[in-house]
């Protein structure tokens, strides 16, 4: 059987982020499919699909962790949530915006709200619920994903972890600090 | 360096594989690394007016919508932005101050260096202010001129306009202006009214913040204006002459000292001093002894009045450093990168600031007055002299890329010009081709180059094209310094672009003239603060015509705008009721109110307004579009 990969998420570092907010922007943008001039422009009601928190004097955007066992998904009750391409999808289609996702998301990644520029009428208003998708249609030549709210950030605060070359990375160099210790023992020793 | 940037400049092109093997940054690797750059501030949506803030809208319509005091995003757009107006109004304006007050010293017989070079202007010029000149000699006229002058930066009388703005436009645009509470009475005062009424908790009122702007911008004119033409008194009215420009014009066996900034005062000086400093440059090596380059606008100074070649413009001022070539680089105020100050430590440059409030870390600084001029502009050139016997042979590499080009039109130079076709009636011979449509109409390219663009692309681009449809070709500052750079300041670039009809009016024009061919297909009338030019030639064309601006087939072009001059410029164009084009988005949008008045609602009140076009050949089809309309409105 085939390994089962974690999912890359998007982190960003609390010491590094100055709360400018150009994450939001460019990630309102990055879904909006157009530039900044046009969407404003043309008074293009854009959702980012993070936040930039204030938490005491740290700011960072929270987004979506893309689970490995995604309460939201559990929870939806038109299954409109699912695990697919390496992160949680939310299937707009079928999505009827209950906010139940929302509610049971540990990190408020999950904003129900009509879909840009979809006009609300008596019966509906369009609602759907939106979150954090990598950016998933934006890949770029090489193959890798692009993530706007990575490429926005002026201090680079943003990051989309691999969680599998993070872990390697924290291993390779505690091992390399273990083997030092361990060498300058063995000298003492003789 | 980013590899999608293209050059038109091939002397730039040239250099900068140079430049990345020594491992210096550009200002095109500096803007690389800036991006992207924040969308709040290119929308104009960002305050930081007091300490509450900075508060920013979100332009999406989630998040905040009014800053912490309530503003809204049209409020902070406006602010913004008149700000910026306030900003090039005084840089315009000290610098023409500085001028009147050297005449001042003239007149009274302090400044040595200086003479009334041209008095037959400072006589119109008098004549202009409404002095009488009769049985006064021309040090009490100067006086006089110099004293009126200042006091459009003092006069407390609110009802009396400026006179340098009420003087120079047609009465009837006086009039409107007047009537519209933007005539200005006193530069200084319109300046610190802005920044009073966008101080914390003042004017919130968008439409009334932005005719404050106009206010603000018709104050830089009034200061450009009276810059322009004092200078001319003191430093003689530009004539047509030839030169050369690109950075080809360094000469390896020379001390190349290199001037560069906005403000002629020093400039001239160096040029004065230079020619008896001949013989110590050779002394110290150099077979050519002193070459003088200009860069930006001082280098238009003194490229339109003594014919000094000119190494480049604003972008690629750091180049001229790059080359290895340039012994010492004088700068005095406005447009000089600090990175000239980085660039010095691994090249033997030497950078001179001489202005008390214009210095750079990294430069030796010399501080020039008007009394000692001399001394000072020596000193210069000793350390030029000095920085040369420091050159490190194997870092010079100059471009050989340099192209001839004929300046120096001023509105008198193309006066001139005309009467050389009609004695009586100079303009007569310009009028009839206009309204016989061999001319179509007139455009002015003014502003700066900047990173946002590939420099001078938009220029040239334009250019080409609106005198393929015969329309005739002003420029001013850096935008005449790419064109200069580039070769269309040539006679071989009106037979190559010029439409037939425009050909034929520019080779008469030129033959009569006595330069052996067509004028250049652009007319370089100067620096940026000598866009006043055009607007004296456009008044008179008025006048004789019995309209308003705003009723010429006249319109301008900013297509590589960056600094708050140009925001004044292009906003005071506007007002005189001059269309004028920006090839790059105002920091504006985030204000769908403010961009609506500025490209469509002005348009009813003074009759310019902006038109926004990044595509320089669109850019151009709108503007020949504006000024089909105009002839359409004016029946020719
Ligand atoms: S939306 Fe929330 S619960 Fe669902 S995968 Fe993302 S972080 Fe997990
Ligand atoms: S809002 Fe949509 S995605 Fe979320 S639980 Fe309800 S139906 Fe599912
Ligand atoms: S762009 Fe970067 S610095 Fe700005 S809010 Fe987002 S994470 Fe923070
Ligand atoms: S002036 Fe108003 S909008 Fe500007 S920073 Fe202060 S509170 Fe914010």
């Amino acid at each position: 059987m085939a390994k089962i990969k974690e999912n890359s998420f998007i982190y960003a570092d609390p010491q590094k982020c100055l709360g400018c907010k150009n994450c939001g922007l460019a990630c309102a943008l990055a879904h909006a499919g157009c530039d900044l001039q046009t969407a404003v422009a043309g008074k293009r009601q854009l959702q980012p699909r993070n936040s930039v928190v204030k938490a005491g004097d740290m700011f960072m955007p929270i987004q979506c962790r893309q689970c490995e066992d995604a309460p939201c998904a559990q929870a939806c009750p038109t299954g409109a949530i699912r695990q697919e391409d390496g992160l949680v999808k939310i299937n707009e289609q079928n999505c009827v915006g209950c906010k139940v996702c929302s509610m049971v998301c540990p990190f408020g990644a999950i904003v129900v709200t009509p879909v840009p520029n979809a006009e609300p009428n008596r019966k509906t208003k369009r609602g759907k619920a939106l979150k954090c998708d990598l950016c998933f249609s934006s890949v770029r030549k090489d193959g890798q994903l692009t993530c706007a709210c990575v490429e926005a950030c002026p201090t680079q605060a943003v990051m989309l972890v691999d969680p599998e070359g993070y872990r390697t990375k924290i291993l390779e160099a505690r091992a390399k600090e273990l083997a030092k210790a361990h060498s300058v023992a063995k000298q003492k020793r003789a | 360096m980013n590899k999608d940037y293209k050059f038109v400049d091939q002397a730039i092109e040239e250099l900068l594989p140079k430049v990345k093997e020594a491992g210096l940054d550009t200002v095109w690797d500096r803007f690389k690394s800036m991006q992207p750059q924040c969308g709040f501030g290119e929308l104009g949506i960002c305050c930081r007016i007091c300490w509450k803030g900075p508060c920013r809208i979100d332009p999406f319509g989630n998040g905040s919508q009014r800053g912490i005091c309530g503003a809204d995003a049209h409020t902070i757009v406006a602010r913004n932005l008149i700000r910026g107006i306030a900003a090039g109004a005084a840089a315009h304006s000290d610098h023409g101050r500085h001028i009147a007050l050297t005449l001042l010293e003239v007149a009274e017989g302090h400044a040595p260096a200086y003479c009334i070079k041209d008095e037959k202007k400072l006589m119109s010029v008098a004549a202009r202010l409404g002095l009488s000149t009769e049985g006064k000699n021309v040090r009490q006229v100067a006086k006089e001129v110099a004293l009126a002058t200042l006091e459009d930066f003092s006069r407390q009388n609110s009802s009396i306009p400026c006179s340098w703005a009420r003087q120079t436009m047609t009465a009837e645009r006086a009039e409107k202006l007047t009537a519209l509470g933007v005539m200005p009475h006193n530069i200084d005062a319109v300046v610190a009214g802005i920044m009073n009424r966008t101080h914390v908790g003042c004017d919130a009122d968008p439409v009334n913040l932005l005719l404050g702007g106009l206010k603000g911008a018709l104050a830089d004119y009034t200061g450009m204006y009276l810059s322009t033409e004092l200078s001319d008194v003191i430093f003689g009215t530009p004539e047509p002459v030839i030169t050369t420009a690109n950075l080809g014009v360094l000469k390896e066996d020379a001390v190349n000292i290199a001037v560069h900034g906005h403000n002629p005062l020093l400039s001239e000086i160096i040029c004065d001093v230079a020619g008896s400093m001949d013989e110590e440059a050779r002394q110290a090596g150099a077979k050519e002894g002193i070459n003088i380059v200009g860069v930006c606008c001082t280098g238009n100074e003194v490229m339109a009045r003594r014919g000094i070649p000119l190494a480049t413009n604003y972008l690629s001022q750091e180049m001229a450093v790059l080359t290895g070539a340039v012994d010492a680089m004088v700068v005095d105020v406005q447009c000089i990168m600090p990175s000239l100050g980085v660039l010095q430590e691994c090249y033997h440059t030497q950078l001179i600031t001489t202005m008390a409030t214009n210095k750079i870390p990294g430069a030796v600084h010399v501080e020039f007055t008007e009394k000692t001029a001399l001394e000072d502009a020596r000193r210069v050139v000793e350390l030029a002299i000095e920085a040369y016997k420091r050159r490190d042979k194997n870092k010079i590499n100059i471009p050989q890329y340099k192209e001839t080009a004929i300046v120096g039109f001023s509105a008198e130079a193309v006066f001139a010009a005309l009467s050389k076709l009609n004695k009586e009636d100079p303009l007569k011979p310009l009028l009839d081709n206009i309204v016989n449509g061999n001319i179509q109409g007139v455009a002015l390219f003014a502003g700066c180059s900047t990173t946002r663009v590939a420099q001078d692309h938009n220029f040239v681009t334009i250019a080409r094209e609106l005198a393929r449809h015969n329309v005739l070709l002003l420029a001013t500052g850096c935008g005449a310094g790419a064109f200069a750079k580039l070769g269309l300041m040539t006679q071989e670039a009106t037979e190559a672009y010029a439409g037939d009809s425009l050909k034929a009016v520019l080779t008469a024009v030129g033959e009569a003239a006595g330069l052996n061919g067509p004028l250049p297909l652009v007319l370089h009338m100067g620096s940026c603060v000598d866009n006043t030019r055009a607007v004296t030639v456009a008044t008179a064309l008025a006048n004789k015509l019995g309209v308003d601006l705003d009723k010429l087939p006249v319109v301008a072009s900013a297509p590589e705008a960056m600094s708050e001059k140009a925001v004044a410029i292009g906003t005071w164009a506007v007002t005189l009721g001059i269309p004028t084009h920006l090839g790059i988005i105002p920091q504006v949008t985030g204000s769908s109110l403010v961009t609506e008045v500025l490209t469509d609602k002005l348009k009813d009140l003074v009759g310019g307004y902006f038109i926004v076009e990044t595509d320089p050949l669109r850019a151009a089809g709108k503007l020949y579009e504006v000024i089909r309309e105009r002839r359409k409105a004016l029946g020719i």
